[in-house]
């Protein structure tokens, strides 16, 4: 069954205020598929979108193919995990999972069977009967799911629904609904601020700003390759510094980044000598060396933080402000890594990414 | 509580307080009350024989009702009337109170609630006379139904329980939007999406998520609008005909045209406890608790 998504020239547009720009975007059929954005970036609004809460101000919304104007919320093959979860509190688990079929006129002995089998699905068939309020936050959040399912969706859209989740439970859900978009091939389509959510889960991530789609790729690229610099610094840690153009050879070119000396990167962008331009480096691509090279900077360390496997560290360039994030293994002889030390880092100017000013945002 | 309030406010302020409720609720409520049932249990006797042999307690104002057909139908015509108005009231008040709560935006239900009051900054005698006015033989309402083509003669609206019925549902209006307002708007409006979001319509959303959740409103509106149209007097006394009278219209008469202040006593203890025994019978059918109303 075609379960994909088309958003077709898609804009929203509240009095003046553009929520969401014009975008074009397809999600393949049985895709794990998020929005990944910080709150008010327009991401909400497309789920709304998607689902009929609201009509686009312009372009179309095809969900399997079908044109969904003038299909309203109640009749699209989309269902919603909402971000608070939305389970009616007056009915008990089993009435709250068969209530879509309840709507779609199933017959009782019938909506008994799925909901049973949806509650085998998530793992708490002793539920069926308790009240909502009896449910602890992960069940709650397991029903909801099984609620949602239930009405056979070819799209389910997820919105931030693990946010009221502590960190354990969070990273299980996390596995856990990989596991039921595996085994059901429905189309999921996640909204979330936290990129872990994003990156773990999902086949491919649109991210989002000021309601424009900044890039739609698999985690992987986005970390690697991110196409703007609101990717480059929202997903996964960055640092970025600032700097002129002063040489250029093919794909290869180098700034002038005032105190920190000229750095060497790499970038997609046409750029000519002069231009403002930012340098991204990650913290893990920066090393440690042992004397002044090409790339290299000496910079004092502020602050230590150990995590186990690595020691993040934060450091400032000699004779700038700027604060830059270096991650070092710590099976290293970390000795003279101390606050207050000088030390010199570099990186290989095929590992920084090198972007226009211009597309700054 | 009294702890409370000393540790507060110090013992003398305190024993002020409680001194103040106690005397409301005894000189004020309790008193009055006992004084009634008092009446109500006594003979009607002239002045010079009160506190004589025959001033007996006894039932038999009570028995009254029991052998007066008449006062019989009326009675229990103002319990299906009163019905009516509450029903009629709730019809009207629910769309309005899930508009207010759920689809106006903040200035639209603002102005909404302001155009519901400023009717009510007129006095009840005024406003309840205008509508005799308007739905009267030759009044404003049958001339435009008349001009519009609608009917071919004035209708008597007044001449039934109609005028009553219409006057009454207006009258008590606010006593049914802002319960239902209150209810409905505590509901999480992502309840109604997910409802509607699993495939219900609009009338299976009402019926099986806002109703369900807004019912202690809904009792609490009903209960209000229904005690006070079951013991109004202003408006079936200007609105209604002679066949259409209220029970309270007989109650006044026994008190102030018979002069049997004993009889009326009686008769107003009997529509209380009756209204009261109904809308318990009703609580119980719709399964709702004191618990839920004082929610």
């Amino acid at each position: 069954m075609d379960s994909s998504v088309h958003l077709d020239h898609v804009m929203m547009k509240f009095d003046d205020f553009v929520a969401v720009q014009q975008t074009d975007l397809k999600i393949e059929s049985g895709e794990f598929f998020s929005f990944l954005g910080p709150s008010g970036c327009g991401k909400t609004t497309l789920l709304n979108i998607i689902s009929g809460f609201i009509e686009p101000t312009e372009g179309t919304v095809h969900i399997g193919g079908q044109d969904m104007r003038r299909v309203p919320a109640n009749k699209r093959p989309t269902s919603m995990i909402f971000q608070n979860l939305a389970l009616f509190p007056l009915m008990t688990v089993a009435e709250n999972i068969e209530f879509g079929l309840e709507v779609r006129g199933v017959r009782k002995a019938e909506r008994r069977k799925v909901s049973e089998r949806l509650l085998n699905l998530v793992a708490l068939p002793e539920c069926r009967d308790k009240r909502i309020s009896d449910l602890s936050g992960g069940q709650k959040q397991r029903i909801a799911i099984a609620r949602a399912l239930a009405v056979e969706p070819r799209v389910l859209l997820l919105d931030e629904p693990l946010s009221a989740l502590d960190l354990k439970l969070r990273q299980h859900m996390r596995t856990e609904l990989k596991d039921i978009q595996r085994k059901t091939g429905i189309t999921f389509i996640y909204i979330t601020h936290d990129q872990g959510e994003a990156l773990t889960m999902s086949d491919r991530v649109a991210v989002m700003s000021a309601g424009k789609l900044q890039q739609v790729a698999d985690p992987m690229t986005l970390y690697r390759a991110p196409a703007t610099p609101f990717v480059a610094s929202f997903v996964g840690e960055n640092n970025r510094i600032e700097g002129k153009v002063v040489a250029i050879d093919g794909t290869q070119v180098t700034l002038d980044c005032g105190d920190l000396g000229r750095l060497s990167g790499h970038t997609q962008d046409s750029l000519n000598l002069g231009d403002s331009a930012l340098l991204f480096i990650r913290p893990e691509l920066l090393t440690r060396r042992t004397s002044m090279s090409d790339n290299c900077f000496m910079a004092q360390i502020r602050e230590l933080n150990f995590e186990g496997a690595y020691l993040m560290i934060e450091a400032t360039p000699l004779k700038s402000q700027q604060r830059l994030r270096i991650q070092l293994l710590s099976d290293l002889n970390l000795d003279d890594v101390a606050t207050g030390n000088l030390i010199i880092f570099g990186f290989a100017a095929e590992d920084a990414m090198i972007m226009s000013g211009a597309r700054d945002v | 509580m009294f702890k409370q309030l000393s540790e507060r406010f110090g013992p003398w302020v305190s024993i002020g307080i409680f001194l103040l409720m106690f005397l409301w609720l005894v000189m004020l409520v309790i008193l009055p009350q006992i004084l009634m049932i008092d009446y109500s249990l006594r003979p009607n006797l002239p002045p010079s024989q009160i506190g004589g042999p025959d001033d007996q307690y006894t039932l038999k104002n009570y028995a009254t009702l029991a052998n007066n057909a008449i006062h019989q139908s009326i009675f229990f015509k103002t319990i299906w009337s009163s019905v009516l108005v509450t029903f009629c009231t709730l019809l009207l008040c629910y769309p309005l109170a899930y508009y207010l709560a759920k689809v106006a935006t903040p200035r639209q239900a603002a102005l909404c609630v302001l155009l519901l009051i400023i009717p009510f900054w007129i006095n009840e005698i005024l406003r309840t006379f205008s509508w005799f006015i308007i739905l009267s033989y030759r009044g404003p309402l049958n001339a435009l139904l008349l001009s519009l083509g609608f009917i071919d003669r004035p209708i008597r609206f007044l001449s039934g329980d109609g005028g009553v019925i219409v006057g009454m549902v207006y009258a008590y209006i606010l006593f049914m939007i802002f319960p239902l307002y209150n209810a409905i708007e505590s509901l999480d409006s992502n309840q109604i999406k997910a409802a509607r979001n699993l495939g219900s319509g609009w009338i299976r959303t009402h019926y099986r998520i806002i109703i369900p959740h807004a019912k202690p409103g809904i009792a609490t509106g009903c209960i209000m609008v229904f005690m006070l149209s079951a013991g109004s007097y202003a408006v079936p006394a200007l609105l209604g005909s002679p066949g259409s009278r209220w029970f309270t219209q007989i109650i006044y008469n026994w008190f102030f045209e018979g002069g049997d202040w004993n009889q009326g006593a009686a008769y107003a203890f009997i529509l209380l406890l009756l209204c009261i025994g109904f809308i318990v019978l009703m609580m119980r059918l719709f399964k709702v608790g004191l618990g839920d109303i004082a929610r």
